[in-house]
C-alpha cells in the first residue's frame, strides 16, 4: 500500500519538482537531453529578478484577500443552500436544483464580454471586488453540499431536533454544520485553490497595478523569448504559499474530517 | 532626421538621472504641502501605457516624467497573447483600455480593420513622421481607407541562421559571404539543401515548413490581402510561398519539427537542423535555448532579399481622455533616440530607417553567432521588404496555410488535397 | 401564532437559504447567458460597433459546420478516455487514503499537488514528456524497442496525451471528494465486515461504494460538465494554436469556441457555438442523470 502511495507521490510531485529544477537553472536546460535532475544555483537570483519585475508581495496579499473572501462566502452559502436542498421539503425543489446544475454547464469564456460590461457599469473594474463578487457563490458548491448532506445527516436526527422545538436555522447550526465539516473542509480547500489559480477572468478585469499572483505571472511570462526559468520561478512563488497554508491548516482540516465522521 | 551619437546619449542619460532626482524631490515637497493652488494650474495628467513582453521602457518613463513634471506614467505589462485579447475586450466594451496600447504585428490587422476605435495618427502629427519608417511598416498599421492607428516601435528583420559545423561536414562553404551567395533565391536555397542532404551529414537542412513559408510570403508584392480583399485563391503570392515550401519538403529537407515545441528547442541545441530563418529576436531565443552551441552558428542573408517577422506599434485608443499628452509621449517613445536606447538595453531592433546608417546598428555584431554583423544584415532585409496590407484575417489565413503544410508533412494529405482544403478553410474564415 | 411561525419556517425558510445563490447567479451568470443568446442572433464582430440582426442564420451555419461536429466528436472521445479511468483511480486512491496511515495529512496533500501546480508549468512539462524526438515516453518506448510515436500528429495519440494530462490533474481532486464522503460512512460497518473476513476490495465494493452513491453521481455529472469544457490542455498541448493540430485532430468544443471568439473575433458565431454547446451539455447531463438514477433504482 505504501508502495502505491510512494508512486502517487512521485507522479504528483514530479512536475512541481521539475519546475524547481528549471527555476534554479536557466532556459537552456529545456534543450538538454537527458535533462539535469539536480537543482542549479540560479534559484535565488531568479527569485530576486521575479520580485524586481512585478509587485509580488502585493500580488500575494491580493490573492490571499480574494481567495479567503471567496472561500468563506462559498462555503457558507453552499452549506446553507445544500442543507435546504438535501433536507427541507419545498415547492420546486427538484427543478431549482436541476437549474443550479444547469448553470454549471454554461461555457464560461464567452460570458467574459457581458460580465465585463456589467463591471464597467458598476465601476468595479480594476478593483478586487470585480474578482470576488461574481465568485461569491458556486453551483458546484451547492450541488456538492446537497449530495453530501443527503447521506451525512440522518433524517432521524433532524426529526428529533424538530421534536425538541428547533427551528430550521437552529437545526442548521447545531446538527447540520457539525456534520458538514468534512465536506466543508474539502470544498473550502478546492475553492481556495481554484480562486488562487484562476487567471482567465482576473487577467481581463484587473490591471498589473493591482494584480493577483496569476496576473503577476502573466507579466513575468513575457515577450518574444519567454524566459521559462523566470516564469517557473514565478509559479513556484505562487504555489508555495498554497502548500504552506494547506500544510499548516492541513491538520485542522483533516481533524475536521475525522470529527465529522465520529459525529455522523 | 538628426543622427545621434554615443556622446549625446550619455549626456542625455546624466541629465535624465539628475532630472529624475529633481522630480523626486519635487514630488516629496508637493506631497508634504498637500494640494495647493500651484498644482491646480498645472494639473497632473496620469497616462497609462499598456505593453507586453520586453519593451525596455521603464527607464524612458522615468526620463520623460522628469522632463514633464505634470505627467505621471503608469505602466501595465502583460503576456503577449493576453495583452491583445484584453485589448479586444476593452475595445469591444468601450472601457478599460490604457491611454497608449501596444499592438504586436501578428494582431495588427484585426485592429486596423476597426480604425474607428483609435485616434488617427494622421491627425496627431503622423504625416510629418511617416518617412522615418520603412514603407511596409507604415502600411501594416494603416487601414485600407488610409487611417493610421499605430506608430512602429521595432521590427524583426529577417536573416538565415546556419550551423557552420554541419555545413562543413556536408562540404559546403562556411563563410557567411559565400553562404549568402549560395542562395540569392529560394530555389537556390532548396538546391543547396539537396546538396547538403546528399552528403548525409546526420542532420536535416531546415526545421519545418512554418518559418520558410512566412519568410517567402513576406517577400511577395501582394500577399493575403489586396486592399481589403482576401486574394489567396486569385493572386499568386500565397501559392508561390506554398509551392516553394512544398518543394523543399518533397526534397526531404525538413526535420518536420513544429516551431516553439520542446523538440524544436532541443533540436537547436542538438543540431537536428542546419538552418533556421531567423528574425533579430530569434538570436536571443537560440542563445538561451542552446547556450552550448556558441560559435557554431553564423548568420547569412535570407534568400529572396528582404523579410520581416515581428515588431510592434503604439496606438491611442479612442477611450483615452488625454489624447494630446498621450500622443506626445508615444511620439517621443518611438523617436530614433529612444529606439536606439531600447536597442542597447534590451535588443529590440529599431524600426526607424535613419538608425540603420548609424553606428549603433551598423557596427553591431553578435559574438554568439561568430561575430556576424547582424545590424547590417537585418537592416538590409528590412529596407528591401515590400509593403503588404495586413487584414483582419491575415493571422487566421496563415494558420490555415501552415496547418495545410503540416498535413502534407505528416503524410495525411497530398499537396493538392491539402491546398484544396486550405482554400476551403480560407473561404470559411471570410 | 406559534403554529404560523412554525409553518413559515418550514415552508418559507428554504427559499431564504437558497436565495443568495440565485441572487448572485442572476446578476453574474444569467445576464451573460441571456446576452450571449442575444449576440448569437447577430452578425457581431467583436470590436466593431455595428451589429446586424441575422436571426437564426448563425445556427443554420453551425449545423453544417464540419469543424464544429469534429470538435464535438473529439470532446466526447477525450471525455470518455479521461473520465472513466480518472474516477476509477480516484475511488481506489480514496479508499487507500481512507485506511489508517502514518502521516495521513502528508499523503492527502500529495494527492492535491497536481491541482495546485500551475497549468502553465504542467503544459510545459507534458509537452516535453510527449515530445516526438526527445520526449520521455518515446525514450522509454525506444528502450523497449517499440519504436516511437509522433504524439501530436495522430488523432488517437494526441487525444491519449491530452487525456493523460487531464487524468493527472484531476484524479487527486476527485479522490479527496470521495474521501470526504467516505469519512461519513460509519466505521462500525467496516469493523463488522472485517470480522466477517471481507477483504479490503470487498469492503470498497460492498460497503463504501453503495454508501457514497450520491457523491459518485455528483462526480460523474461534474466531470461530464468539466469534460465538455476542456480548454487549457489541448490549447497548450498544441503550442497555443487554437486549431488543435494541423487536422484539428484534438480541437475540443471549448477550443473551437475560443478560436472563433478570440482569434477570429467573430463574437456572434462564437456565441452561437456557445449556446449550442450549452444545449449539448444539458442533453448529455440529462442522459447521464437518467442512466445513473436508473442504475441506482435497480
Amino acid at each position: 500500500m505504501y508502495l502505491c502511495l510512494i508512486a502517487l507521490a512521485f507522479f504528483s510531485g514530479f512536475p512541481l519538482y521539475w519546475s524547481l529544477v528549471v527555476a534554479s537553472h536557466d532556459n537552456s536546460v529545456l534543450g538538454q537531453t537527458p535533462p539535469p535532475f539536480g537543482l542549479g544555483s540560479n534559484f535565488f537570483i531568479n527569485i530576486g529578478r521575479a520580485f524586481d519585475t512585478v509587485p509580488f508581495a502585493k500580488a500575494l496579499l491580493n490573492s490571499f484577500i480574494v481567495s479567503t473572501s471567496i472561500t468563506v462566502s462559498v462555503v457558507l452559502f453552499s452549506t446553507l443552500a445544500g442543507f435546504a436542498f438535501a433536507k427541507l421539503k419545498f415547492r420546486g425543489r427538484n427543478a431549482l436544483l436541476l437549474m443550479i446544475v444547469a448553470t454549471m454547464m454554461v461555457p464560461t469564456q464567452l460570458g467574459i464580454i457581458p460580465l465585463y460590461m456589467l463591471m464597467a457599469k458598476t465601476a468595479m473594474i480594476g478593483t478586487l471586488y470585480a474578482v470576488i463578487v461574481p465568485s461569491m457563490v458556486s453551483a458546484f458548491g451547492v450541488f456538492f453540499m446537497a449530495q453530501f448532506l443527503q447521506e451525512a445527516v440522518p433524517n432521524e436526527l433532524l426529526e428529533a431536533a424538530r421534536a425538541d422545538g428547533c427551528n430550521t436555522i437552529r437545526m442548521f447550526w447545531h446538527v447540520v454544520l457539525p456534520a458538514a465539516r468534512p465536506a466543508a473542509a474539502v470544498l473550502g480547500m478546492l475553492t481556495f485553490m481554484t480562486a488562487w489559480n484562476d487567471f482567465f477572468w482576473p487577467l481581463v478585469v484587473l490591471t498589473p497595478e493591482e494584480p493577483t499572483v496569476q496576473v503577476a505571472l502573466s507579466t513575468l511570462a513575457s515577450g518574444y523569448v519567454q524566459d521559462f526559468s523566470l516564469s517557473l520561478t514565478g509559479t513556484i512563488i505562487a504555489t508555495v504559499p498554497l502548500l504552506v497554508l494547506f500544510g499548516l491548516l492541513g491538520k485542522h482540516i483533516i481533524g475536521g474530517i475525522m470529527q465529522g465522521a465520529v459525529k455522523g | 532626421m538628426r543622427l545621434i551619437n554615443d556622446g549625446g546619449i550619455r549626456r542625455r542619460r546624466i541629465v535624465a538621472v539628475a532630472g529624475s532626482l529633481l522630480a523626486a524631490t519635487l514630488v516629496m515637497t508637493t506631497a508634504a504641502c498637500g494640494s495647493d493652488s500651484d498644482t491646480a494650474s498645472n494639473e497632473k495628467v496620469k497616462l497609462t501605457v499598456a505593453t507586453f513582453g520586453e519593451f525596455g521602457y521603464k527607464a524612458l518613463y522615468t526620463e520623460y516624467m522628469a522632463a514633464h513634471p505634470n505627467i505621471e506614467i503608469v505602466e501595465r505589462i502583460t503576456k503577449t497573447e493576453d495583452h491583445q485579447k484584453n485589448l479586444a475586450a476593452h475595445l469591444a466594451t468601450n472601457s478599460g483600455a490604457a491611454d497608449i496600447e501596444a499592438i504586436e504585428e501578428g494582431w495588427v490587422g484585426q485592429f486596423t480593420s476597426q480604425p474607428g476605435k483609435f485616434y488617427d495618427w494622421m491627425e496627431y502629427g503622423g504625416a510629418e513622421l511617416k518617412s522615418a519608417w520603412p514603407a511596409w511598416k507604415w502600411q501594416q498599421a494603416s487601414s485600407p481607407d488610409g487611417k493610421v492607428i499605430g506608430l512602429g516601435t521595432d521590427v524583426g528583420g529577417m536573416a538565415m541562421c546556419y550551423r557552420k559545423d554541419l555545413f562543413a561536414k556536408a562540404g559546403l562553404p562556411t563563410d557567411r559571404a559565400e553562404v549568402s551567395k549560395l542562395w540569392p533565391t529560394w530555389d537556390e536555397f532548396i538546391a543547396t539543401g539537396v546538396k547538403f542532404e546528399a552528403a548525409k551529414p546526420g542532420a536535416k537542412f531546415m526545421d519545418g515548413p512554418a518559418v520558410m513559408y512566412r519568410s517567402i510570403l513576406g517577400q511577395q508584392p501582394v500577399g493575403i490581402y489586396d486592399g481589403d480583399k482576401v486574394v489567396v485563391d486569385s493572386a499568386p503570392g500565397v501559392k508561390t510561398a506554398w509551392d516553394l515550401t512544398i518543394k523543399a519538403m518533397n526534397a526531404g529537407l525538413s526535420a518536420k519539427i513544429a516551431a516553439w515545441t520542446p523538440d524544436w528547442n532541443t533540436g537547436m541545441a542538438k543540431g537536428t537542423f542546419a538552418t533556421l530563418a531567423c528574425p533579430s529576436w530569434m538570436m536571443a531565443y537560440i542563445q538561451t535555448q542552446a547556450k552550448d552551441t556558441a560559435g557554431k552558428w553564423d548568420i547569412a542573408d535570407v534568400p529572396g532579399g528582404g523579410g520581416n517577422w515581428g515588431g510592434s506599434f503604439l496606438t491611442l485608443p479612442k477611450q483615452g481622455k488625454h489624447v494630446k499628452e498621450a500622443s506626445e509621449l508615444a511620439k517621443w517613445l518611438v523617436a530614433p533616440e529612444q529606439q536606439a536606447k531600447v536597442f542597447r538595453a534590451v535588443g529590440n531592433f529599431p524600426s526607424t530607417v535613419s538608425l540603420y546608417e548609424d553606428s549603433v546598428i551598423k557596427d553591431f555584431k553578435n559574438p554568439f553567432f561568430s561575430d556576424a554583423p547582424v545590424g547590417a544584415i537585418f537592416s538590409k532585409s528590412v529596407k528591401t521588404m515590400v509593403p503588404q496590407y495586413m487584414g483582419p484575417k491575415s493571422g487566421d489565413v496563415n494558420t490555415a496555410v501552415i496547418n495545410g503544410l503540416t498535413r502534407v508533412e505528416q503524410g495525411k494529405q497530398t499537396p493538392d488535397e491539402a491546398w484544396t482544403q486550405v482554400l476551403k478553410d480560407v473561404k470559411a474564415l471570410l | 401564532m406559534k403554529n404560523f411561525l412554525y409553518r413559515m419556517d418550514l415552508k418559507g425558510s428554504p427559499y431564504l437559504y437558497i436565495a443568495p445563490f440565485f441572487l448572485v447567479f442572476a446578476a453574474f451568470g444569467l445576464f451573460p447567458l441571456v446576452y450571449t443568446g442575444w449576440v448569437s442572433l447577430h452578425d457581431w464582430e467583436l470590436i466593431s460597433d455595428d451589429h446586424t440582426w441575422v436571426g437564426f442564420a448563425n445556427y443554420t451555419k453551425l449545423f453544417g459546420d464540419t469543424y464544429f461536429w469534429n470538435a464535438l466528436w473529439n470532446t466526447l472521445s477525450i471525455w470518455v478516455m479521461s473520465t472513466i479511468p480518472q474516477l476509477l483511480m480516484a475511488l481506489v486512491l480514496a479508499h487507500v487514503l481512507n485506511q489508517r496511515l502514518r502521516a495521513p495529512t502528508f499523503w492527502r496533500m500529495t494527492a492535491l499537488l497536481p491541482n495546485i501546480t500551475s497549468v502553465a508549468a504542467v503544459a510545459l512539462i507534458f509537452a516535453q514528456i510527449f515530445g516526438r524526438d526527445y520526449g520521455l515516453v518515446n525514450y522509454l518506448l525506444g528502450v523497449f524497442g517499440l519504436g516511437h510515436i509522433d504524439w501530436q500528429s495522430g488523432t488517437a495519440s494526441s487525444q491519449i496525451a491530452i487525456s493523460a494530462m487531464i487524468i493527472w490533474r484531476w484524479t487527486g481532486n476527485n479522490a479527496l471528494i470521495y474521501l470526504a464522503a467516505m469519512q461519513a460512512v460509519p466505521r462500525d460497518l467496516y469493523a463488522a465486515a472485517s470480522l466477517d473476513g471481507a477483504s479490503s476490495f470487498q469492503q470498497l465494493t460492498k460497503i463504501t461504494i453503495p454508501a457514497i452513491r450520491p457523491t459518485i453521481l455528483f462526480t460523474v455529472i461534474i466531470s461530464t460538465i468539466g469534460g465538455m469544457q476542456v480548454l487549457a490542455e489541448p490549447l497548450l498541448f498544441g503550442g497555443a494554436s487554437p486549431t488543435g493540430g494541423s487536422d484539428r485532430q484534438f480541437q475540443t468544443l471549448s477550443l473551437y469556441l475560443y478560436e472563433v471568439g478570440f482569434s477570429r473575433f467573430d463574437f456572434g458565431y462564437a456565441s452561437t457555438a456557445a449556446w449550442a454547446m450549452f444545449g449539448i451539455i444539458v442533453i448529455a447531463a440529462l442522459i447521464n442523470y437518467l442512466i445513473t438514477s436508473r442504475l441506482r433504482r435497480s
